[in-house]
């Protein structure tokens, strides 16, 4: 949070005094490790549910990412029940019997040409999205708007919570990352964060928002790239591979985790 | 305390007083005074004071201007010489204890040097290493950005020393980090020495006599930080007339009253600033909501209650503002007072007593709609230290005390419509210190200071304490109000020494171990005002260091250059670093998130100096590795600080033209510092994200710049001076990478774009300073 007030007063700062300049330029990149990547998903909707297998790529090359076809794909629970996924197309793996219950520990086990990857993650309580609010706010002599998720958040700690906005049906590519560190047991109040300077929300845009209830150690994951931002005296924490619930040594993320979605038009009242 | 360190005591101890006897013998008096200029009544410290008849003895007054030289009875001639200012010659005749002040004449300006040494070849005789004095007059025509004079940006174009970042005025000696400078104001730690996201150091180049950088290897009355000291004097105000002194910038004025309160016997400083930088929003539509701004108040006034006994008050007053209209703003300041007293208590010996009060408080505030919090966070320090100087005998001068400091640090502390779930009280700390340094000239060659710190901290009550193994809580402590836990105690040894080869040459030998017992916490790669302090704990050790360093200097044409090289290594253990994902302003213990580790820096450094001549100024280059091995971080394998840089060079020129303009130039070339580039990427949830190897492997582009700064007075007038300064920042206009981004091209969502940011092109600066 304060990260983003640090950035913004920098960047008021920075329009002020100095017409800083950018440009594109070329650097020395290394060699890229390929990498597995695996992302996987159980939601307490109804399957089938899907894990998508690719591998890394190098910076400089293009952002088509090999799909990995051949690899055995398991997921269990914790009440003994087992489902082998099925191979789709583009990499996504498909569950068959597999059901997403508030609670249950979830096991995948990928095994690619020989070698095995496994993750857990257990699939927390939902907390429920009652409604999303509009609040404005000026800034430079504008008005802006954001979203304010209305949940309760449940008097026990450690809840976290992830929110994906779309504008318009466009995704805002912000990562939208809360727990409960502060305000347990309160109704939140804390609005969505739209950085993104071509997408700000306008009158009469319609937004969806999408609450998910995640595992910790899915919040660490996706905190950690909210507080990555670029290299040098300006940037954020140093960038690393955010630290996720997958052995073996593959990149991305399984995550048992509810979802709920909500819509609103942008309106003056 | 280990055998070996009892032995050492023991024998530093007897090698005292076995050389103490000899002199002993004889029938000796000491002569005592204070150094002081003649025409401001400022105190001159560093003065050298010779005696014609024994060419072995030299002396130099201490930071009051305090010297002291016992010797047999006798007759002779004390021979008092400071670089700027006219020798002078005085005949004593030494019957018994004698006060003897000292008024020094300064000399023609045009000799003003800019690194200063109080003897032309002071660097050859002088058991110190890695030390520089810059002097805030001499310092006045380095071109600095918007034409501030700043001490903390000209120390960053000295070797070792290096800039947090373009413009900024942080900085990082010998691989330490931003938080391992102890920065003293007359004696009261600044835990927060930048205004403006620092743009602008606290330090307001008016109200500053001096400043002191001491890299790594300090005498044993300084401890409390890993890296260096940074010790910035006050000027102590004109005792004998009124003036006023000032100056009109494009983004901030100054102005600076001192004179006698009465006159030889007291007198009084006190100093101002403040950027109007907000006025400028206010002039537009756009921003009139916003603030920015920053003001700082120095004050000083010394009373010479008789020969022996003189108080000192000083104190600093700064505060930074800046807002976003009425949705959220930031604000942050330090405030120090010191009190001095200074006592003679006999011929030989010197006492200064200190009370020091800091205070370093950081708010944020935001509202949004119902939203309205603010976060607070919040240093402070009470502190007693007491320091004598012992002038034993022209061969041995002793500086032995303590040093006490009652440390009250709360964190993060919310209030308004955000809480913490659990109120945070705030830790207390006590630090206490003893220590003992003697500083004996052997013989014309060979000058020794050695010394032993004693350092504890003292965990104390108001807070619960967990203790951590492998991430789990394995104990809770709750201590009570003013209960104290555990206390740490270390030994910290310091040792320098100089032999002088031959008239033009010497070399110097230097070893210290530092400790450190406050950490900043911040794995961003910049400092922040909202970066937290945080004191030793159940789980966080004393962070120690130790620098062995070897030095030699020589001196060419009759001391008009001289020439420094330095080699240093540093290892440094209980490093502190956080782990990735953890949020240390919201987390509940910030314990349960740190790592730690070690660190390794080593260096060779080089600084010509011409000093003296219508043309002066030097070259400095650092050649340099630091790096870092902390467990939980790039594998536990050793990484690049973010610090780490292998070339710096510095040219700083002067040139008078004539008597009313001067010319200086700043050029500076680096290699970049260590960054982390991604080698690759992948896709999770329709987004990008990047793929990293190891830690800081990567390099920003190479950084250069040139700045050209023109003065113009009219030195011909005595009064009522005024003059004009016109400087030029970044000549060449070269975009220099603050930031680099890896972003999807906009333009073609299958490509990754590389983004540099550079800060500013040129920035140009007028300044109107005036003294009457």
């Amino acid at each position: 949070m304060i990260m983003h007030f640090k950035i913004a007063i920098y960047f008021l700062f920075l329009s002020i005094f100095f017409t800083s300049c950018e440009k594109i330029i070329t650097l020395p990149i290394e060699d890229n490790e390929q990498k597995i990547v695996i992302e996987g998903n159980i939601t307490d909707l109804p399957g089938p549910y899907f894990v998508k297998l690719t591998k890394s790529v190098g910076l400089n090359e293009a952002n088509v990412y090999p799909v990995i076809d051949n690899a055995t794909v398991i997921i269990s629970d914790n009440m003994g029940k087992k489902d082998t996924l099925t191979y789709t197309t583009d990499g996504m793996y498909k569950t068959r019997s597999i059901v997403g219950v508030y609670g249950y520990t979830y096991n995948l086990e990928v095994k690619i040409n020989g070698k095995i990857y496994t993750a857990q993650s257990t699939m927390p309580n939902k907390v429920n999205l009652d409604n999303l609010r509009i609040n404005t706010f000026p800034i430079n002599g504008e008005t802006r708007f954001s979203i304010i998720p209305v949940y309760q958040d449940p008097i026990t700690l450690g809840n976290s919570y992830r929110f994906i906005q779309k504008i318009n049906d466009t995704l805002d590519n912000n990562y939208n990352i809360f727990n409960d560190n502060l305000n347990n047991g309160k109704i939140n109040q804390r609005p969505l964060n739209n950085r993104n300077e071509d997408l700000t929300i306008k009158l009469f845009d319609i937004i969806s928002v999408e609450m998910q209830c995640i595992s910790p150690s899915s919040y660490t994951y996706f905190y950690t790239l909210t507080q990555q931002s670029g290299a040098g005296p300006g940037g954020g924490t140093v960038p690393a591979n955010p630290p996720n619930n997958i052995t073996g040594g593959a990149l991305g993320l399984f995550s048992a985790h509810t979802t709920q979605t909500k819509q609103i038009q942008i309106r003056l009242n | 305390m280990s055998f070996m360190y009892r032995k050492l005591i023991v024998l530093l101890i007897f090698g005292i007083f076995s050389n103490t006897q000899l002199v002993q013998a004889q029938d000796n008096a000491t002569v005592n005074g204070t150094v002081k200029d003649k025409l401001t009544g400022e105190s001159i410290m560093g003065a050298i004071i010779k005696i014609v008849q024994l060419p072995n003895v030299v002396v130099t007054s201490n930071e009051y201007g305090f010297y002291a030289i016992a010797l047999p009875k006798g007759k002779y001639d004390l021979r008092i010489s400071y670089v700027g200012f006219e020798e002078k010659r005085i005949p004593i005749n030494l019957n018994g204890p004698l006060n003897m002040p000292v008024f020094l004449e300064s000399k023609n300006q045009l000799e003003e040097v800019v690194v200063e040494s109080k003897r032309k070849d002071e660097n050859l005789i002088k058991a110190q290493i890695g030390t520089e004095t810059l002097n805030m007059k001499s310092i006045s025509k380095v071109p600095v950005i918007f034409g501030e004079k700043d001490v903390l940006k000209t120390i960053q174009l000295l070797p070792g020393v290096k800039s947090a970042g373009e413009g900024n005025s942080g900085f990082f000696v010998r691989g330490g980090g931003a938080d391992q400078n102890l920065i003293l104001l007359d004696e009261a730690p600044v835990y927060n020495a930048s205004h403006l996201l620092g743009f602008f150091s606290t330090f307001n180049s008016d109200a500053i006599k001096d400043a002191t950088i001491i890299k790594g290897n300090a005498p044993a009355q300084y401890g409390g930080r890993l890296s260096s000291v940074l010790d910035v004097k006050m000027k102590e105000g004109n005792n004998k007339n009124y003036t006023v002194n000032g100056g009109l910038g494009l983004i901030s004025s100054r102005l600076s009253i001192e004179g006698p309160i009465q006159e030889d016997k007291s007198s009084f400083i006190l100093s101002g600033r403040r950027t109007y930088a907000d006025m400028f929003l206010k002039a537009t539509e756009k921003f009139k909501d916003n603030i920015l701004y920053f003001y700082d108040l120095n004050a000083k006034a010394n009373y010479k209650i008789n020969d022996k006994n003189r108080i000192y008050f000083s104190g600093y007053f700064g505060k930074d503002e800046l807002g976003l209209g009425s949705s959220f703003g930031i604000d942050w300041g330090n405030k120090t007072g010191t009190i001095r007293w200074n006592r003679v208590i006999n011929s030989k010996l010197f006492l200064n007593t200190s009370f020091i009060y800091s205070d370093y408080s950081y708010s944020v505030g935001l509202k949004n709609g119902e939203t309205n919090f603010k976060i607070n966070s919040n240093i402070k320090d009470v502190n007693l230290k007491q320091d004598y100087t012992f002038y034993l005998n022209p061969k041995n001068t002793i500086r032995y005390g303590f040093n006490s400091i009652l440390h009250t640090i709360r964190p993060s502390v919310f209030s308004g419509t955000v809480n913490n779930n659990i109120k945070k009280v705030g830790r207390n700390g006590l630090e206490n210190a003893l220590y003992f340094n003697n500083n004996y000239k052997a013989n014309q060659k060979l000058t020794l200071d050695y010394g032993l710190r004693v350092s504890a901290y003292s965990l104390m009550g108001g807070d619960v304490y967990n203790v951590y193994k492998d991430d789990i809580i394995t104990e809770s402590i709750l201590l009570k109000k003013n209960e104290f836990g555990k206390t740490y105690i270390n030994l910290e040894p310091r040792f320098t020494g100089n032999y002088r080869i031959n008239d033009l040459s010497s070399i110097k030998l230097a070893y210290a171990r530092n400790v450190q017992h406050l950490h900043l916490l911040s794995n961003a790669t910049a400092a922040s005002p909202s970066d937290q302090w945080i004191g030793n704990s159940y789980n966080i050790k004393p962070e120690l260091a130790d620098q062995t360093s070897i030095g030699f200097a020589r001196n060419f044409d009759n001391n008009t250059y001289e020439l420094g090289a330095e080699v240093y290594y540093k290892y440094m253990q209980n490093q502190l670093d956080y782990k990735d994902g953890a949020n240390i302003n919201t987390i509940a213990d910030v314990e349960s998130a740190l790592l730690y580790g070690v660190g390794r820096a080593y260096g060779f450094e080089l600084l010509a100096k011409k000093k003296l001549g219508l043309f002066s100024g030097w070259v400095s280059y650092t050649l340099s590795k630091t790096e870092r091995k902390i467990n939980g971080i790039n594998g536990g394998n050793w990484y690049n600080a973010r610090q780490d840089r292998t070339h710096d060079i510095s040219i700083v020129t002067i040139l008078e033209l004539n008597s009313n303009w001067t010319v200086s130039g700043v050029f500076v070339y680096n290699t970049g510092n260590a960054v982390t580039y991604p080698t690759g990427k992948y896709n999770i949830g329709n987004q990008t994200i990047f793929q990293y190897a190891s830690r800081n492997a990567n390099r920003m582009p190479d950084y250069h710049r040139l700045d050209l700064s023109f003065t113009y007075e009219n030195k011909t007038k005595k009064k009522n001076v005024g003059s004009w300064n016109f400087s030029l920042y970044n000549v060449y206009g070269r975009e220099n990478a603050y930031q680099i981004n890896f972003q999807d091209d906009p333009l073609d969502k299958t490509k990754t774009q590389i983004v540099q940011t550079a800060l500013f092109k040129w920035v140009p600066s007028v300044t109107y300073n005036f003294k009457f």
